[in-house]
């Protein structure tokens, strides 16, 4: 099953860049500042939540750059809100070509996370210029981070899996997903810290993959720590299963998909 | 599968569910959940064997041609062997790569250029980029648009994107090629063009599959006929006979 696996992710990995592209290209072709918006989007975001959260609401985290700390949470959970989002509807807004031609499903889904992928990697440099101008300072353990942006792309693509699956079969999904991910953000602590939830409840809190992998590097990045063994290990796996759970789901569900074009 | 055999087709029978655009709510899947009696009732009215048990095989180098009056499954079959749609019972078995003609440009990107467009459709059409890159070349010169090679597609006239789409499917060399019609796109010349390229394709001793409503065309192309009616093979045989024999039946229809 993997050898077949990775013989049709190689065979059809032209297709997964051409639909990258293309929605890169898409994306940008008809706005005048075109690919720079990659750049100025997030950096106007990110300027708007600086000013509301620690401006308006002196909002405030101990020891620790406010507004790095904020941005790093908001990189990585906007990555997954945009990349799982796109993911859940890129089946069931391929039907006609699945339809048409003969093409591996998990491709849409997949190509849907890659390219929020590189709207990620174009967010980081905002971020480092942030890091840079507060004076927070890069450190040797900074080159641990892609450990951590693996893990969140495992995890995303797995949800990705999931979402597009269910949302072939029950179009409410599309709804119902847009509470659930606003819920998720205010559960997911990007603007508050994580001490000022009541000791009793915090467990519950750290049972949120996409917190630990916003913790991971918030140690890096804020704390100049190696992150502990534990941390990597509970980052790796969660994602690693989710992952799994995800292909599981789909492949078990693909072949029906076409049923309900 | 014998050395010959490029096709074959293993009692394949293919279920629809008619009603199942009800069951896409909430509501009514908490409502189906708590009545079982009255889903499995429904189910059962709704379903629909678009194909029951098909059984053929198909010779390299063979021509087949499906005749069948409109909804006899002609379509399902041969999406279903092309892979699009896996089937609910048998199987189906491929000896080679194939081309399905079903419908063109898709994938088409109305936002992108004709040169981008015909490395995406391409793409999806499970060509590799460098079989691309060599056969760009003839693709836009058979489709006579290198004056508009950087325009959006969604610029052009519905032709200009049937011929793109017509030469992006046809460049290939295919084992196995699905024809659902011969194509005739575009203006009087290209028309004239385009059906002469599906016929040196079809002629040029690759297996072929291929449904038409034209007899005249079956008659002429195919080593083989099949008959389908309600999803059934109804007789195989030689052209002129079963051709005979289908005409016969749809005056009596």
């Amino acid at each position: 099953m993997l050898k077949s696996s990775y013989q049709s992710i190689k065979k059809y990995s032209f297709l997964l860049q051409q639909l990258v592209s293309r929605d890169f290209k898409v994306k940008y072709k008809r706005s005048v500042l075109g690919i720079l918006w990659s750049l100025l989007y997030p950096i106007l975001m990110m300027t708007v939540m600086a000013i509301v959260f620690s401006n308006v609401f002196k909002f405030s985290v101990p020891g620790v750059n406010y507004l790095v700390y904020l941005l790093t949470g908001l990189t990585f959970f906007n990555y997954f809100s945009e990349a799982s989002n796109l993911a859940m509807s890129s089946v069931v807004g391929n039907f006609s070509l699945i339809n048409k031609v003969y093409i591996p499903k998990y491709i849409f889904p997949l190509s849907k996370c890659l390219f929020v992928g590189i709207n990620f990697f174009l967010t980081l440099i905002p971020l480092y210029i942030v890091i840079l101008l507060t004076g927070t300072g890069v450190n040797v353990f900074h080159l641990l981070l892609p450990y951590a942006f693996l893990c969140l792309f495992l995890f995303t693509v797995g949800i990705g899996f999931i979402l597009s699956t269910i949302s072939v079969f029950m179009r409410d999904m599309f709804y119902i997903y847009g509470i659930i991910v606003m819920i998720w953000t205010y559960l997911t602590p990007i603007m508050y810290d994580i001490s000022m939830i009541s000791p009793s409840l915090q467990f519950l809190f750290k049972l949120n993959p996409l917190y630990q992998y916003i913790n991971f590097a918030r140690e890096i990045i804020l704390f100049h720590q190696c992150p502990t063994l534990a941390s990597f290990v509970v980052c790796g796996v969660s994602a690693l299963v989710v992952f799994l759970l995800g292909i599981f789901v789909f492949r078990k569900n693909q072949d029906k998909f076409i049923y309900y074009v | 599968m014998k050395e010959n055999t490029m096709i074959q087709v293993d009692r394949v029978s293919m279920r629809f569910n008619l009603g199942i655009e009800k069951n896409f709510s909430l509501k009514q899947f908490f409502i189906d959940l708590f009545s079982p009696k009255r889903r499995k009732q429904k189910k059962k009215n709704s379903e629909f064997w678009a194909l029951k048990d098909v059984d053929f095989d198909v010779k390299r180098g063979e021509v087949v041609g499906f005749v069948g009056s409109n909804g006899a499954g002609k379509s399902t079959l041969l999406k279903v062997v092309a892979g699009v749609m896996k089937p609910t019972k048998g199987k189906v078995k491929i000896g080679g790569n194939i081309c399905p003609m079903i419908e063109l440009g898709a994938g088409f990107d109305m936002d992108l250029t004709a040169r981008e467009n015909v490395y995406l459709n391409g793409s999806v059409l499970g060509y590799s980029r460098e079989f691309l890159d060599s056969k760009f070349d003839e693709i836009i010169a058979f489709s006579e648009l290198q004056d508009f090679l950087d325009v959006p597609v969604r610029n052009f006239s519905s032709g200009m994107v049937a011929r793109l789409a017509f030469s992006i499917a046809t460049v290939v060399d295919p084992e196995i090629l699905i024809v659902d019609e011969i194509l005739s796109v575009g203006d009087i010349n290209f028309q004239q063009k385009s059906e002469k390229k599906m016929r040196n394709m079809i002629g040029g001793g690759t297996t072929v599959l291929f449904v038409s409503h034209s007899i005249e065309q079956i008659q002429k192309l195919c080593d083989r006929v099949i008959w389908l009616e309600h999803g059934q093979v109804v007789k195989i045989g030689k052209p002129k006979e079963i051709c005979k024999e289908y005409l016969e039946f749809m005056k009596n229809k």
